[in-house]
C-alpha cells in the first residue's frame, strides 16, 4: 500500500490528459448538444501534427525551444481537422434526427484513423504509421525523473499537469472575459435569443470546435512525450476515457470536465492499487455506467441532459 | 396522361427536383435513344480488344464474352426504354419516366465503358489495343446520355398505380429473384478483380436506369402486394445457392461469412432501425454468445466440463447475451439516447478486455485470455454431423454449406420476428419512440419497457447467432469482437437502409463480399466505410433501400412524400 502516493501522482497525470481532451467534448456538447465522437481522433491528429512539424523543421534537434513550435504545429493540425469536420460533416446535419450526426461521427472517426494509418507513411521522409512511431524526446521535458521522497515524478508528467493548469487558466479567462467567450455562454444558454442579440451562432460553434481541438492537440503532444511513441489508434481509448470524464463531471460544464478528468485518473490509479492494473479500463467504464445510473447530471452538475 | 395533369402534379410538389414540365418535346430524344441503345446492343457482338487475354476473350465477332453480355443487357434495356417512349411498348411508357431512365442508364454505361477501357489499357498495355467494338459501345452510351437529356423528364407519373395481372407480377418477381441468384453465383466465380468490378458496375448501371425510370416504384408497390411470394422466392433461391456450387468450398466459405454477418446486421437492424437505439457494442453480444457456445462445446480447451445438447447451448448463449443487454440497458436507457451509444461502446470494450483478462492470471480462468478457446468441435444435430459432406440428390453439401443452411434458417427466424414486430403494437411503439419519445410517453407508450425489450431482444438474437458462429469459426478469441466490427455492422445497416430487411441484407452482402473479392479493396475498406457513413448521412440518410416511413423522418419538409406515405398507409388499411 505504500505506493499510494506514487499512484496518486500517476493518476493526476493521466487525469490531466483526460481533462484536456474532455474539455473538447464538453464545450461542443454545451453549445450544439452533439457528442463529437471523432474528438479522440482530433487528439491523435494533434500528436501527429507535432511529430510532422518536428520531422519537417527540426529533424534530430531536441532542444527545448523546439517544443513550442511543435505545439503550434499540433494545434494547427487539430484545429484544421476539427473545423473542416464541423463545416463538411456536422453543419449540414444540424437539424437532422439525432442518429445522423452520431453515425457521421463514427464514420469520421474510422476515416481519420485509417487515413493516418494508410497515408502518413506515403509523405516523403515520414515513417509509416502502420505501427507505433517513436516520438522525439525533447530535452528538459523528458529525461531523468524528479524524486520526492519515495515518489518518482516523470518530467513529461509535470509537463502534462502544467499544460492543464495553463490551459485551465486560459479557458477561464477566455470564457468569462472575452467577447467570444461570453457569446459562447450565451449560445449555450439559448441559441435563438443569442442569434437575436446579434451573435453569429455558426461562428461560435466553429470557435467551440477549434477551442476543444487546440486543447486536444496539447494533450496529444503530452501523450507523445509521456509514452515516447504515438500511433493511429491512440485516439480511440483516450477519447472514450475523456468522454467518461466529461460525463463524470457533468457534460456541458467546463470546470466539470477538469474535475471529472482528474477524478477519473485518480480513481483508475486507485483501482490499480486495490484490484489489478489489468482491470483498470473496465473499472473506468464501470464508473461511467454507475454515474449514469445515480447521477446522470455528473459530479458538478450541468443542465440535465434532456434530449431523447 | 396529358400535359396539363403533369403540370398540376408539378405544382403540388414545388420542392421536388423535377424541372417544370415543358410542352411535349420528346420527339428529339427518341430517335437518338434508339440509335444509342442500338449501337450499345450491336457493340456487344463486335470485338472489343485486340488481346485475347484481357477480361476473358473479347476479340470475337458474334460471340460475346460475359463483359460484353452485360453491355448487351444494358443496350436491350435502353431499347425497351426507347420503345416505351415511342414505339410498341407505349402502354408501358405511360408510367415510366423514360428520359430520366435513359439518361441515367447512359451515364452508367459510360462509366462501365470507361472502366473497361481502363482495364484494357492497364492489362494489354495501352489504349491502342481497344478494338472498334469498345468505341462503338462508348459512343452508343454517350448518345443515350444525350437522348435522355433532350427528352422531358416526367417524374410525377404514377406507375405505382399500374397493375398487371396477378400471375404476371408474380412471374416478374420470381424472374428477378432468379436473375439475382444467377448474378451472385456467377459473380462469385469471377477471379479477375476487373471483371468483378465491371459486373458490379453493370448491375449498378442497369439499376440506375431502372430507378431513373421509376421502375423501382412499381417494383416496390408490386413487391409489397406479393411480399410473401417474394420472400419465399428469395429463400428458395438462397437455399438453392449451395446446390449451384457443386461441392466447391471456395465460394461457400465466403457465403457463410456473408450470411453470419447478415444475420448479425439484421439483429442490429431491430435495435437501430426499428427502435432507433444506437448500439455500438453489438458485436460484444455476438461475442458473448460465441463464448458461451465455445465454453459449452466440449472443446478440449473449454473451461467448463459440461456439454449440453446444442439446442440448450443456443438458448443459454442467447439468454446470457440478453441478460448482459438488460444489465447494460436498464441504467442507460433511462437517460438520453446519446449516452446509450457511448455506454454500449464502452461495454464493447469492457467485454473484450474482460475476455482478455479472464485468463487465470488476472482473473478466474474462463476464456484463456488472448489465446481464446480453439478446437471447438463441429456441430452435431441429432446425429447430423455438420463437419462432413452430405449428399442431396447426388449433389454434395459440404461443411460450409451445412452451416450456411443452418444460418439461413436463423435469418429466416429473424426476418419473421422482425416483420411481425414491425407491424405489431410493439413495433408501432418503437417507431413512436424513435420519432418523438416525449410524445410517445404522453400517448401512453411504455417507453422504458419497449426500449429495454428492443435492446435485450437484439442482444438475444446476436447471442443466438454467436453460438453458431463459434462452431463455424472453430476458435473464439477476444480480437474477433473489437469495436471496428460493430462499426462495420452499423455501416451495413446504414448503407442498406435502417429499418428494412431487404436493404440491410443488401448492405451486409455488399460490405462483406467486396473485401473478400477485391484484395486491393480490403486494405482500404475501413477508410471507404468511414467515408461511406459520412456521405450516406449527408446525402441519403435513409439508405439505399429506404422504408417510406424512415425516409419521411429524414426529409421532414417534403410534403409530397408525406402525402405519398399517407396514401400508402390508407391503402394498407382499406385492402
Amino acid at each position: 500500500m505504500n505506493d499510494i502516493p506514487q499512484q496518486l501522482v500517476n493518476g493526476l497525470t493521466n487525469g490531466s490528459l483526460y481533462a484536456l481532451i474532455a474539455v473538447g467534448y464538453t464545450v461542443v456538447y454545451g453549445i450544439v448538444q452533439l457528442i463529437n465522437f471523432a474528438h479522440g481522433e482530433v487528439f491523435m491528429i494533434g500528436a501527429f501534427g507535432a511529430l510532422s512539424t518536428w520531422f519537417l523543421l527540426f529533424r534530430d534537434n531536441t532542444s527545448v525551444w523546439v517544443l513550442p513550435v511543435m505545439i503550434a504545429g499540433a494545434i494547427a493540425a487539430s484545429v484544421a481537422t476539427a473545423v473542416i469536420m464541423e463545416r463538411i460533416a456536422y453543419r449540414p446535419l444540424r437539424h437532422a434526427p439525432r442518429l445522423a450526426p452520431l453515425i457521421t461521427a463514427i464514420g469520421i472517426s474510422v476515416f481519420l484513423q485509417e487515413f493516418v494509418r494508410l497515408f502518413y507513411g506515403t509523405i516523403p521522409g515520414f515513417p509509416s504509421a502502420k505501427s507505433k512511431i517513436p516520438f522525439p524526446a525533447i530535452d528538459g521535458v523528458t529525461g531523468s525523473p524528479f524524486h520526492l521522497g519515495s515518489v518518482v515524478i516523470q518530467r513529461p508528467a509535470l509537463f502534462t499537469m502544467g499544460a492543464l493548469l495553463v490551459c485551465g487558466l486560459f479557458l477561464g479567462w477566455f470564457i468569462n472575459k472575452t467577447k467570444q467567450g461570453r457569446a459562447m455562454q450565451a449560445v449555450s444558454q439559448d441559441p435563438d435569443t443569442a442569434r437575436l442579440m446579434g451573435i453569429d451562432v455558426d461562428r461560435i460553434i466553429v470557435i467551440a470546435f477549434a477551442l476543444g481541438a487546440a486543447l486536444a492537440a496539447i494533450a496529444g503532444v503530452a501523450q507523445g512525450l509521456q509514452n515516447n511513441n504515438i500511433d493511429f489508434k491512440m485516439g480511440f481509448m483516450a477519447g472514450l476515457k475523456a468522454f467518461t470524464a466529461a460525463v463524470l463531471g457533468g457534460i456541458g460544464n467546463i470546470q466539470g470536465a477538469v474535475v471529472g478528468g482528474l477524478t477519473l485518473g485518480v480513481a483508475e490509479a486507485l483501482a490499480t492499487v486495490f484490484v489489478t492494473g489489468a482491470w483498470k479500463d473496465v473499472f473506468a467504464f464501470g464508473l461511467l455506467i454507475l454515474v449514469l445510473v445515480f447521477r446522470p447530471q455528473g459530479l458538478l452538475g450541468a443542465r440535465v441532459v434532456d434530449r431523447a | 396522361m396529358s400535359t396539363t395533369v403533369d403540370r398540376a402534379d408539378g405544382a403540388n410538389s414545388p420542392d421536388s427536383s423535377a424541372p417544370a414540365p415543358a410542352p411535349r418535346a420528346t420527339g428529339k430524344g427518341v430517335p437518338l435513344a434508339y440509335a444509342g441503345s442500338g449501337l450499345m446492343t450491336a457493340s456487344a457482338l463486335m470485338s472489343w480488344c485486340y488481346d485475347p487475354d484481357v477480361l476473358g476473350d473479347l476479340t470475337l465477332y458474334g460471340n460475346p464474352a460475359p463483359v460484353q453480355l452485360t453491355m448487351l443487357v444494358l443496350g436491350l434495356l435502353g431499347l425497351v426504354l426507347a420503345m416505351s417512349a415511342k414505339g410498341p411498348l407505349r402502354r408501358l411508357g405511360a408510367g415510366l419516366d423514360t428520359s430520366r431512365g435513359a439518361f441515367r442508364l447512359g451515364l452508367g454505361a459510360v462509366a462501365y465503358m470507361a472502366l473497361t477501357l481502363a482495364a484494357i489499357t492497364a492489362q494489354a498495355g495501352g489504349l491502342v489495343n481497344a478494338d472498334p467494338g469498345a468505341w462503338v459501345a462508348l459512343v452508343g452510351s454517350l448518345v443515350l446520355v444525350v437522348a435522355g437529356r433532350l427528352g422531358v423528364s416526367r417524374p410525377s407519373r404514377n406507375i405505382g398505380a399500374m397493375r398487371a395481372k396477378g400471375w404476371v407480377e408474380i412471374l416478374v418477381l420470381v424472374a428477378l429473384v432468379a436473375i439475382a441468384l444467377l448474378l451472385v453465383a456467377d459473380g462469385l466465380t469471377l477471379r479477375d478483380p476487373w471483371a468483378f468490378v465491371l459486373l458490379l458496375l453493370g448491375v449498378g448501371a442497369a439499376a440506375a436506369g431502372l430507378a431513373g425510370a421509376n421502375a423501382f416504384t412499381w417494383l416496390g408497390v408490386t413487391a409489397s402486394y406479393h411480399s410473401r411470394v417474394l420472400t419465399l422466392a428469395a429463400f428458395v433461391a438462397a437455399f438453392a445457392f449451395p446446390l449451384t456450387q457443386n461441392g466447391s468450398d471456395a465460394n461457400m466459405s465466403i457465403a457463410t461469412q456473408v450470411i453470419i454477418f447478415s444475420a448479425t446486421a439484421l439483429g442490429l437492424n431491430i435495435v437501430v432501425g426499428l427502435a432507433g437505439l444506437l448500439d455500438l457494442g453489438y458485436i460484444a453480444f455476438l461475442g458473448a454468445g460465441a463464448y458461451v457456445g465455445a465454453i459449452l462445446s466440449g472443446s478440449a480447451f473449454a473451461t467448463i466440463d459440461w456439454q449440453p445438447p446444442f439446442l440448450v447451448t443456443v438458448i443459454i448463449g442467447a439468454l446470457f447475451s440478453a441478460l448482459l443487454g438488460l444489465i447494460i440497458g436498464s441504467p442507460t436507457l433511462r437517460v438520453s439516447g446519446d449516452y446509450l451509444a457511448i455506454v454500449t461502446l464502452a461495454f464493447g470494450e469492457i467485454f473484450r478486455l474482460a475476455m482478455f483478462n479472464l485468463d487465470g492470471n488476472n482473473g478466474p480462468k474462463i476464456t484463456n485470455g488472448p489465446n481464446g478457446i480453439p478446437a471447438i468441435p463441429e456441430l452435431n444435430f441429432f446425429g447430423f454431423d455438420f463437419g462432413v459432406t452430405h449428399h442431396l440428390f447426388g449433389i454434395p453439401i459440404t461443411r460450409f454449406s451445412n452451416y450456411y443452411l443452418l444460418l439461413l434458417c436463423v435469418i429466416a427466424l429473424i426476418i419473421v420476428i422482425f416483420s411481425n414486430l414491425n407491424n405489431s403494437r410493439i413495433g408501432r411503439g418503437w417507431v413512436a419512440i424513435r420519432e418523438d419519445e416525449k410524445a410517445a410517453d404522453a400517448m401512453g407508450v411504455n417507453v422504458f419497457g419497449l426500449k429495454l425489450l428492443a435492446f435485450a431482444g437484439g442482444a438475444f438474437l446476436a447471442g443466438l447467432a454467436g453460438t453458431i458462429k463459434a462452431h463455424h469459426d472453430v476458435s473464439v478469441t477476444p480480437d474477433q469482437y473489437q469495436f471496428l466490427e460493430s462499426a462495420f455492422l452499423l455501416a451495413a445497416v446504414v448503407l442498406g437502409g435502417m429499418g428494412t430487411v431487404g436493404g440491410v441484407l443488401l448492405g451486409a452482402v455488399v460490405l462483406k463480399l467486396l473485401p473478400e473479392k477485391l484484395r486491393f479493396f480490403s486494405e482500404y475498406r475501413l477508410l471507404i466505410f468511414g467515408l461511406l457513413l459520412v456521405l450516406m448521412m449527408r446525402f441519403r440518410p435513409e439508405g439505399l433501400v429506404a422504408s417510406k416511413r424512415r425516409k419521411l423522418e429524414f426529409h421532414e419538409d417534403d410534403e409530397h412524400l408525406a402525402d405519398k406515405v399517407q396514401t400508402i398507409h390508407l391503402e394498407e388499411k382499406t385492402s
